[in-house]
């Protein structure tokens, strides 16, 4: 994957959403309903933060002996008949699924929805080679026809209304379709079960696999998936090569918190575990089932103290709806594969190319919605500071940034100058002051100033009244209760270990 | 074996060659980032599954049934409370009477057996799956607007029912009928889905079936404009009938 | 017991009347304000931008300003959850880390030391207005003050609350963010301040200056005449202090 799939940066790519007023209404209602949905979804079932402590402790788990337990997983896999494939890139996973097709004389691939096959751009990959690839999942069919890419890890087609809908779908159909969700959803129903019954492979992604079985999970609404692993003669999954989790009492904790998170539901329609090819006398399932999985830059996370927490996302897309810029800018706005807060952490991660990391990570206010929202815990706010810490590192910051913040450290080092530069706000605002604010959208100001006016700078500092009121204050000073006392004593006891925060924790 | 089949058979082995190959270095690759030796025996992982308390909690049959039922009903599905297979049999004829339903395919089982839907519906045809190695079962499937079949398990707590296939069940008779028709005795329904779950890693991977489904409701999607759409790939109507 | 005011940059040359209304506030108690002037700001532009050896300059001057208070108080929970991060900052400094996590530990914003230390939850204010309030991003999802606000502002007689609508949503400020993304942070706080107009509150409080400073300039941009205010200001003044 790249940083570079769409031209422009964050920023210049944000003002196009920003304008597109139906975007920006779509991706709000969209985002507002399934926040609420997950708000409601959690609070329904009770002990949230333990259930995420829970899950994130699994995760965490499962990566600090990834090796083992892929290790086992392959292993078991192989067992139930499974051909597995290593890919270390993108590049290595699309030849290893070509020459599937390739082998298969494969004229149509069927395919459930899965963000590694778009962070591979396979079915590109596929049409070059003649191969027909379907979008099987009702929105990111609709996103294939539109020749565009998802702009939600769960809701890909977002962005787009019925009306575009029903002119992409009539174009399919030979005939006019009415705008209505029933005939849409009516007409690709009826479109894809051929699709289903005569494609040669089906592919899909892999939502969580079983270390100890062999298995690889799928969760959906549609049936879709489920059809994509029980139609075709040969199904090709592509994985993660972190999706692994131990054992299916693990999957109970990850069926509490994924769709939850997603969707605000208690549970997918769909949860299927599939183990291996069919049974030599079942009469459905795949013949033959392959399972590619993909490093693609999954693993220059691992004993990364800042990033390895990364390799635990679930792609539930909780924090894309909490996200208050998401909201805004929708996807598309991001630039890669991934949107959002993850996309913004795991765009750069993936890629470790400091020179491309563009200024996604400047699309933040760090206001921590997406680690609240995050069902296992991943502190994606703070991720982002060390993204930016590292570019200014590396010297790929801004010039003017860097020298400002030269000037920054010169002057917080030191209380004399930090007073000197507030003596000269005070003298140097009299330049733009009106009516005790300053409008004026020239120089810095200008962003800051096209949406609020600046407050003037009062006549004294804090500290050049301190002493005055501290005068005051003294003379008119109560005495302090024994209780009061006894209470900061207690606080000042108690505070033990370091780092405790004298209970106020950090998030 | 055709040459063309041989031919592939040895594709494979070359291809399964290189991935053992592979394997090796990839493992040691993520132990090398991780900066230590290889782990090659299990770690204990005491946070295991659900917390403790959630483990605790149990349902009594009849909250299990009426949780079951409610959750069912909240996401379009619809749950029957039948008395004995009898009034099972009543019910499947009734629904395929009223709904006009000429193909239904069930699974090969016993209790499906004993229905005699045959009887009961002679104008009717009903397949059973996997019978006759020269039907195309998928298609059968994809014709048939009733599909019959048994619960392995089911869930009250998130209204979930677990089907397992095997050569006598197929995935196709729960995915691709119009109507499915799920039969739930209710010895079989237990609290959480965490219990079916445990079940599989009890049973191990040498006995685990090809396809365990869990299915909560009917098919659905809201990726046109956040509009529920019921049906779209699986079956949209689906008939949860609890017995005993 | 030494009690120090953490005054925070904006309160300090922007809002004054805030650090002034804490120490009358805190005085009726009391507890009377060490101010120790060698104070400078919490480092935390340079340490969301990424430039942590401009942060690390602040970050020692807060420490040494502070290495002998029992209590550092701030009107900001933005300010003092940067405290949080010092740990972090000095990682591989084992002495300077210690520090950093000695000041952590001390470290409170306002209404954390108010309620959650003093017990105070009763200030004997009144104000008779239409009252609603923004949780600030960092105060309440990092510090988790959620309570403490809440409380006090119970307590205050007269006091009309009204909920914010989407009250959590961050107001687009982000220090650097409403610079470098304008537009994007423009949307944000355009739609927050929708949110407290359909309110209809005539008195918008929180515990974070930047935040504020953000919603009110984009309210005095729009024409409205919602009082934006400190809760230190809404007490001090509700308890004829100020």
């Amino acid at each position: 994957m790249s940083a570079k799939t769409a031209a422009g940066t964050v920023k210049e790519r944000a003002e196009l959403a920003l304008n597109d007023e139906f975007l920006r209404k779509a991706v709000k209602f969209t985002t507002e309903r399934l926040r609420n949905g997950k708000k409601n979804a959690s609070a329904e079932h009770g002990n949230w933060d333990e259930w995420r402590e829970r899950g994130r402790q699994i995760r965490l788990h499962t990566i600090a002996h990834l090796d083992y337990y892929l290790n086992l997983f392959v292993e078991n896999a192989r067992a139930n008949g499974v051909h597995v494939h290593f890919a270390d890139t993108g590049a290595d996973a699309v030849k290893i699924a070509l020459e599937v097709a390739r082998r298969k004389q494969a004229k149509t691939v069927v395919k459930s929805k899965s963000m590694v096959s778009e962070e591979l751009h396979l079915n590109h990959a596929l049409e070059g080679i003649g191969v027909e690839a379907i979008e099987t999942d009702l929105g990111e069919y609709i996103i294939q026809l539109a020749g565009e890419t998802p702009s939600h890890i769960v809701i890909p087609a977002i962005h787009k209304n019925r009306y575009q809908i029903a002119d992409l779908l009539s174009e399919v159909a030979g005939e006019k379709l009415e705008a209505d969700t029933t005939v849409l959803a009516g007409f690709v129903r009826k479109k894809l079960r051929e699709n289903f019954l005569e494609a040669d492979i089906g592919m899909t992604g892999c939502n969580f696999a079983i270390a100890e079985t062999g298995s690889m999970v799928l969760f959906e609404n549609e049936g879709n998936a489920r059809m994509v692993t029980t139609l075709p003669k040969t199904q090709i999954t592509l994985m993660g090569m972190e999706r692994i989790i131990p054992s299916f009492r693990d999957l109970e904790v990850m069926a509490t918190l994924l769709p939850r998170s997603a969707t605000g539901q208690r549970m997918t329609m769909y949860m299927s575990a599939i183990t291996g090819p069919r049974r030599t006398e079942d009469a459905d399932g795949p013949d033959e089932m392959h399972i590619i999985i993909v490093d693609n830059g999954r693993s220059l996370q691992l004993g990364d103290p800042e990033f390895q927490e990364l390799l635990n996302c679930i792609r539930c897309g909780a924090c894309l709806n909490a996200c208050p810029v998401y909201r805004h800018i929708g996807g598309h706005a991001y630039g890669g594969t991934y949107s959002g807060p993850i996309g913004a952490v795991l765009t750069p991660a993936l890629n470790k190319n400091v020179a491309e990391w563009d200024d996604i990570a400047n699309a933040s206010s760090l206001c921590g919605a997406c680690y609240e929202a995050c069902p296992v815990k991943i502190p994606l706010h703070d991720m982002l500071i060390y993204l930016r810490r590292r570019k200014v590192e590396k010297g790929h910051g801004n010039k003017l940034e860097g020298a400002g913040m030269k000037g920054f450290a010169a002057v917080m080092g030191n209380a004399k100058r930090f007073r000197a530069a507030l003596k000269m706000g005070q003298l140097g605002q009299k330049l733009v002051v009106r009516d005790g604010g300053i409008r004026t959208k020239l120089g810095p100001l200008k962003g800051w100033n096209s949406y609020r006016v600046t407050p003037s700078l009062p006549k004294h500092t804090f500290r050049q009244s301190f002493a005055t009121l501290d005068q005051e204050i003294r003379e008119g000073l109560k005495e302090m209760s024994p209780d009061i006392r006894a209470r900061m004593e207690a606080a000042v006891k108690n505070r033990g270990n370091a780092g405790q925060g004298g209970g106020h924790g950090h998030g | 074996m055709g040459d063309a089949a041989q031919e592939h058979r040895q594709w494979l082995e070359q291809m399964e060659a290189a991935s053992r190959a592979k394997q090796a270095s990839f493992m040691d690759g993520i132990a090398r980032k991780l900066k230590r030796p290889r782990v090659t025996e299990a770690p204990a992982h005491p946070l295991r599954g659900a917390p403790d308390f959630w483990n605790a909690f149990e349902l009594t049959p009849e909250e299990r049934i009426e949780k079951f039922m409610s959750n069912w009903q909240s996401v379009g599905g619809h749950p029957a409370r039948l008395a004995d297979m009898d009034a099972v049999r009543k019910f499947i004829t009734d629904k395929a009477k009223e709904m006009g339903a000429h193909y239904l395919i069930r699974q090969n089982e016993p209790e499906l057996a004993a229905l005699d839907l045959e009887g009961a519906l002679p104008e009717a045809e009903v397949s059973v799956w996997n019978t006759d190695a020269d039907v195309h079962w998928k298609a059968r499937s994809a014709e048939a607007d009733f599909g019959v079949v048994m619960a392995d398990y089911a869930a009250a707590y998130t209204g979930t029912v677990t089907v397992l296939s095997s050569k006598d069940k197929g995935r196709s008779v729960s995915l691709l009928p119009t109507v499915l028709m799920i039969i739930i005795p209710v010895g079989r329904l237990k609290t959480k889905m965490g219990e079916p779950l445990a079940e599989l890693d009890r049973a191990g991977r040498e006995n685990l079936p090809a396809g365990a489904h869990f299915i909560s409701g009917p098919s659905r999607s809201s990726d046109i404009e956040n509009d529920l759409t019921i049906g779209v790939h699986g079956p949209g109507i689906v008939y949860a009938l609890i017995v005993g | 017991m030494k009690v120090s005011l953490f005054i925070t940059c904006l309160s300090d040359a922007i809002y004054p009347r805030v650090g002034e209304a804490m120490l009358r506030i805190l005085a009726k108690y009391g507890v009377r304000l060490d101010f120790p002037t060698v104070q400078t700001c919490c480092g935390q532009p340079a340490f969301n931008s990424g430039y942590w050896d401009a942060a690390r300059e602040s970050a020692r001057t807060i420490m040494e300003a502070f290495e002998d208070s029992d209590f550092v108080i701030s009107p900001s929970g933005s300010c003092t959850g940067m405290i949080h991060h010092y740990p972090k900052l000095f990682e591989n400094d084992p002495v300077m880390r210690a520090k950093a996590e000695a000041l952590q530990a001390k470290s409170y914003e306002f209404t954390q030391f108010l309620v959650g230390v003093l017990g105070v939850t009763d200030v004997g204010a009144s104000f008779p207005h239409k009252v609603t309030y923004h949780p600030s991003c960092h105060g309440s999802r990092l510090l988790g003050i959620k309570d403490e606000p809440m409380a006090l502002m119970q307590n205050v007689k007269g006091l009309e609350f009204v909920p914010l609508p989407f009250a959590e949503d961050c107001c687009g400020f982000g220090g650097t963010f409403a610079v470098k993304m304008a537009d994007i942070s423009g949307a944000m706080v355009s739609e927050k301040v929708d949110h407290v107009k359909e309110t209809e509150a005539e008195v918008l409080v929180g515990l974070d200056l930047a935040c504020l400073m953000n919603i009110a300039g984009n309210l005095r941009y729009r024409g409205e005449s919602v009082r934006v205010m400190h809760l230190a200001e809404l007490l001090a003044e509700g308890a004829k202090l100020a």
